[in-house]
């Protein structure tokens, strides 16, 4: 391809960035991962144990189904506009729209999770003495956790993605960059996507490598890498 | 169609890689409006012997003829479309409603509309489904039951001359299938159609076969003749255990007491059971054996025809060639 | 945009000269002239994209389930795109397209591919095996019965398929105003600068609506067009 400022080499040219600007980076890498951290924390308090009761109870499911419907069609930059014009500039405000975004994949899947575990093998706690907390414990959520744990990673990768676009609305993080081309040039703005890349990986491999450990080696199953879930699927930002 | 008669002429089938064949070698004739079951264990080659006549399956040696003319010559697609074929899990379409189902054959021969509409409620009716009530249901809906007369409706649409049926109550509750057995009997005796059916259940092939089949592994033929024959004179061992060693009570089975020649009905003792003529000699015996008894009454139109004892079976079965 | 950077304040009211939050009139007033070109700008702008996206994906998912093999070079072709971050696939086809729509729904075109492709392959090869023994067995050709049969059975994939699609491109559609300054972004990105939160609700909010409206319409059309698979036992 031969327009003019774009070469094939620009992908070497990003790499080059980051190894050139490995402070620059690290202090927005930084940035970015506490962003996520924090609205994939808050995400998780708020939306796994109502997903998991709700399910447990097996109540709720117009609401849990619908709040992920609903949530997945958000408009993510719609949503930090929102946030933006209640709550001004600033991470605060980035962080409640990105756990707006979060929330509903991790509810509707730990949600459908834990009431559709066997049903079977539930009701065989059940009529062996299990206290209800005990059949959730041990038995609904090892069942459910593959579907539970895939919802967690698409809402971090997901987090991890749109908090690059926080940078219009003044969260900081690698966003920063991206949107200065002026400041960075090409080579720049390919840097730090290659770094958003790597990290919405690594935070996908962390949860993975989690849902490994937790797993029970009988319900084992392989577990996928990054892979954009047919039907949660969001794109990343 | 009229039905169509079947030739198998020394029908052979490999598959890479096997040492032994599917199917080897297979010579024997169903002759039109005949229900001709398979029988045989699991690899005999019964379901490869089936899908030869289609053409799900291709022939390496022999030949397949249906109606006369060689399957080999024939063009796949419009031979398929003048065959009904009827499988174990029904394989409707979950996306048409069951009288879009049945039409499938009808529409792609290019049937008009109200023609095939009119067949449609037809060969629901015959199969035990009221048109209006089921006709607009999706598979979903129906129960195994109900799903497989459905396959078998769609099956005999286009009025094909041959029908393949493949193990196609097998997936059913016994009490279903007793019943779809007994219907599809009565719908035999009704439209006559020429009838491959291949299952590894022996009684259900007493039942419905006018000859049987068996197979053994390798595809190998071991006999085939009538029920009362086969169950009589089984060619060789394999057959004796394959039939079961009751099949001397099978064979029972396939008479009744009204078509026996009776004894005296004066024979009879107080607390002899009385059975109705259409009663087999199978059921007979049982009652008989139930209530300790060894004579029993024949009733028909509400009168006693006359007596049957557990001698004069014997004596019965032995004049009628039992080994 | 060209010239100056003249706020839109529209005709200057009280309520916005005096920073509210939320100024009605100003909705009034701009919505002929700002909000509603903006709209349908953002409305083009995902219909060409899923449209384009979907012959595409449709077109190759039928080549991978005639050809299995196929499947894996296409998904990893439509995964790496797919992970590119909108706002830097945005900026880097600039210099290979310019500053133009096509820049635009080249880059919305490929993240719907991943969605797409693997919706329709997982319905093309949904339909269950022992239908498409007995369709073979009656006769249907194999043009007839992926017509009559793996189509229509692909359809809740496909559709769900589309749904995604969809409120994905409309969400990136407000990001692409980023480079050039179509669709419902541009007004969001304007407020931002400015900090007019009228503006950023109103924009915002057709965002969201016209998303939320678009994913329900969308699963109405599912319902109509598959009505087996709302179908259960009654008993």
């Amino acid at each position: 391809m031969t327009v003019a400022g774009f070469r094939p080499g620009l992908f070497a040219d990003g790499i080059r960035f980051v190894a050139d600007n490995p402070g620059l980076l690290a202090e927005k890498t930084g940035e970015h991962l506490v962003l996520s951290g924090a609205a994939i924390g808050v995400a998780l308090v708020l939306a796994i144990p109502a997903g998991v009761v709700l399910g447990h109870l097996h109540r709720g499911s117009f609401l849990a189904v619908n709040v992920g419907n609903v949530g997945r069609a958000l408009p993510s930059l719609a949503l930090i506009a929102i946030g933006v014009a209640f709550l001004g500039i600033g991470f605060a405000n980035v962080l409640v729209a990105l756990v707006v975004l979060a929330v509903p994949p991790m509810l509707t899947n730990a949600y459908v999770a834990v009431d559709e575990a066997d049903a079977e093998a539930v009701e065989a706690a059940r009529g062996m003495g299990m206290s209800p907390l005990q059949v959730l414990l041990r038995v609904e959520l090892p069942l459910a956790a593959p579907l539970l744990f895939a919802g967690i990673r698409t809402a971090s990768v997901y987090v991890v993605a749109t908090a690059t676009i926080a940078a219009i609305a003044g969260g900081g993080g690698l966003g920063d960059v991206i949107v200065n081309q002026a400041s960075y040039r090409l080579a720049g703005v390919i840097g730090a996507a290659l770094c958003v890349s790597a990290l919405a990986l690594a935070v996908d491999g962390l949860f993975a490598a989690l849902q490994r450990a937790v797993t029970p080696a009988g319900l084992r199953a392989p577990v996928p890498p990054l892979e954009p879930e047919v039907g949660h699927a969001r794109i990343a930002l | 169609m009229n039905p169509q008669g079947i030739e198998f002429r020394d029908a052979t089938k490999r598959y890479a890689g096997r040492a032994e064949a599917a199917l080897d070698g297979l010579t024997l004739e169903v002759r039109p409006g005949e229900v001709c079951v398979l029988v045989g264990p699991s690899g005999a080659g019964k379901t490869t012997a089936l899908k030869l006549v289609n053409r799900l399956v291709e022939l390496d040696a022999g030949d397949v003829l249906v109606g006369g003319r060689s399957v080999r010559e024939a063009d796949v697609t419009a031979l398929r479309r003048g065959i009904g074929y009827v499988i174990q899990q029904a394989g409707l379409f979950p996306h048409l409603d069951v009288a879009a189902n049945v039409a499938t054959v009808p529409r792609l021969l290019g049937w008009p509309r109200a023609r095939t509409r009119a067949r449609v409620a037809e060969l629901l009716d015959l199969v035990g489904l009221d048109p209006a009530t089921y006709g607009r249901l999706y598979p979903a809906q129906l129960s195994g039951g109900q799903r497989q007369r459905v396959g078998l409706a769609r099956a005999l649409a286009a009025d094909p001359g041959v029908l393949l049926m493949d193990e196609p109550f097998g997936a059913l509750d016994p009490i279903t299938r007793t019943r779809l057995q007994e219907e599809f009997l009565a719908l035999q005796r009704e439209v006559r159609k020429t009838v491959v059916f291949v299952t590894h259940d022996v009684d259900e092939a007493v039942m419905l076969a006018d000859r049987i089949g068996v197979l053994r592994e390798g595809g190998v033929l071991a006999q085939y003749a009538t029920p009362d024959e086969l169950l009589a004179a089984p060619a060789d061992g394999f057959v004796a255990r394959f039939l079961g060693a009751d099949r001397g009570l099978k064979r029972l089975a396939l008479r009744r007491l009204g078509d026996v020649e009776l004894e005296p009905a004066s024979l009879l003792a107080d607390g002899d059971p009385r059975l109705p003529a259409a009663t087999s000699l199978r059921d007979a015996v049982s009652a008989m054996l139930a209530d300790g008894r060894d004579r029993c009454g024949v009733a028909e139109n509400g009168a006693l025809r006359g007596s049957l004892s557990l001698d004069r079976v014997v004596e019965v079965l032995g004049r009628d060639g039992a080994r | 945009m060209n010239g100056p950077v003249i706020p839109e304040f529209g005709r200057g009211s009280d309520c916005v000269r005096d920073r509210e939050l939320f100024c009605a009139d100003w909705v009034a007033d701009n919505w002929r002239g700002v909000l509603l070109p903006r709209l349908v700008e953002h409305v083009e702008l995902t219909l060409v994209a899923v449209a384009v996206g979907f012959v595409i994906a449709f077109a190759a998912a039928l080549a991978a389930h005639r050809v299995p093999r196929l499947e894996t070079p296409f998904a990893l072709i439509a995964a790496f795109l797919y992970t590119i971050p909108s706002l830097a696939l945005f900026q880097l086809l600039v210099p290979i397209t310019g500053l133009t729509v096509a820049t635009v729904q080249i880059a919305l075109v490929g993240y719907t591919l991943l969605i797409l492709f693997r919706n329709v392959l997982t319905g093309l090869r949904s339909a269950p095996a022992d239908a498409l023994e007995a369709a073979r067995g009656m006769g249907l050709t194999r043009r007839q019965t992926l017509l009559r049969v793996e189509l229509p059975l692909a359809l809740p994939a496909l559709l769900a398929g589309v749904r995604i699609a969809v409120v994905t491109t409309v969400s990136l559609a407000t990001v692409a105003a980023f480079v050039l300054p179509r669709g419902l972004g541009q007004p969001i990105f304007d407020a931002l600068r400015e900090f007019f939160t009228t503006k950023l609700i109103a924009a915002g909010l057709l965002a969201v609506l016209l998303a939320v409206a678009a994913d329900a319409l969308l699963v109405l059309l599912g319902r109509a067009l598959t009505p087996w698979t709302r179908a259960r036992r009654a008993a």
